[in-house]
């Protein structure tokens, strides 16, 4: 008989793809062998949690096709168990597998697809708490302003890419309008937020994404302003201000003492 | 403060009353009703796998190498010579 731990340790590796033929003595074995038993509990929990990436990573599979995204997908269950009971949490290595994924070579773009969906996920699974909005901010002396450092609200990412990224989720919605994008309309940022019934993403300029970079990064707004110029002198700080107190991007202003 | 900053204050206040602003942030935003719609949480998906579970393993298709999906919507990527 084995040990606890040891029986474990073998289930676990059994589920990361390793036969365990030590563990048949501690399986129940009558109308279905304890091998079979063992391979349809395997095979239970790779559909379960590559069903739960395709639900968390539906743009990965709508640009990589069914097949090969399962494919994927279960070997990054063999690799990657969750360490969490929540499936919805289940995911964040998966964007570096997918970079990182042999086969997916010829789709450059896909990990950052899936640094997209994850940051949506993120933010939908985000509780909706209190936003900046620009009344908040009436009668602040212009100086103030200048040194008032604001950080971005819960839920929300800023997600850079090389590549066109907001067209080409644009291109994998089921109901996209026909049309090619091309990777040479890129690079492109988007800040995801999570909004109250859904989680959504804006698309940045150049300059307004080193705005919000900075910001994030707990600069104050007047650097952050400062940073955004050199990058695009003729940056306008106050229509990505403005757009960005709209898109409710900043977390409500811890009330001073 | 020096007027590059005293420049850059005033703008950042004028954010605060710029009339247009609302309207300005409903464009280039997309909403994503792709992940609002599934139920992760449910037994949906251990239904789903239970029914059919043959008492075969869980093989990875190790012939699906080629990704068909709507990356063939998105030109200049591939990377491969063919």
């Amino acid at each position: 008989m084995l040990a606890l731990r040891d029986l474990q340790a073998a289930f676990a590796a059994l589920l990361e793809g390793e036969d365990q033929p030590g563990l048949f003595d501690a399986i129940v074995s009558d109308t279905i062998s304890a091998p079979a038993r063992l391979r349809v509990h395997r095979h239970h929990v790779a559909q379960s949690l590559t069903g739960a990436l395709a639900a968390t990573f539906p743009t990965v599979q709508a640009i990589a096709g069914e097949a090969f995204f399962r494919t994927m997908a279960m070997e990054f269950v063999a690799e990657e168990l969750p360490v969490q009971p929540v499936l919805a949490e289940y995911g964040e290595g998966f964007p570096a597998f997918v970079s990182g994924y042999g086969p997916a070579a010829t789709l450059a773009y896909l990990g950052d697809m899936a640094r997209l969906d994850w940051a949506l996920n993120l933010a939908y699974h985000t509780p909706m708490v209190p936003r900046l909005a620009a009344p908040d901010l009436a009668g602040l002396p212009a100086d103030r302003l200048f040194e008032l450092k604001l950080g971005l609200a819960a839920g929300s990412t800023l997600v850079r890419s090389p590549w066109p990224i907001d067209r080409i989720w644009q291109a994998a919605q089921p109901e996209a309008p026909e049309g090619m994008v091309s990777l040479e309309d890129g690079p492109a940022a988007v800040l995801v937020l999570r909004r109250p019934d859904d989680a959504a993403f804006a698309s940045l300029e150049t300059s307004e994404a080193a705005f919000v970079s900075a910001l994030a990064g707990g600069t104050s707004l007047g650097e952050a302003a400062e940073a955004a110029f050199s990058v695009e002198p003729a940056f306008d700080p106050s229509t990505a201000f403005a757009r960005l107190l709209a898109l409710e991007a900043f977390a409500a202003a811890q009330h001073e003492a | 403060m020096n007027s590059t900053r005293v420049a850059i204050a005033s703008a950042l206040a004028a954010a605060l009353v710029l009339p247009a602003a609302t309207s300005q942030a409903q464009g280039n935003m997309e909403k994503c009703y792709g992940i609002a719609k599934a139920g992760k949480n449910d037994c949906q998906t251990a239904k789903s796998s239970c029914a059919g579970t043959s008492k075969k393993d869980a093989q990875a298709d190790a012939w699906v190498s080629v990704p068909k999906g709507a990356c063939e919507k998105i030109v200049g990527g591939k990377l491969t010579a063919s």
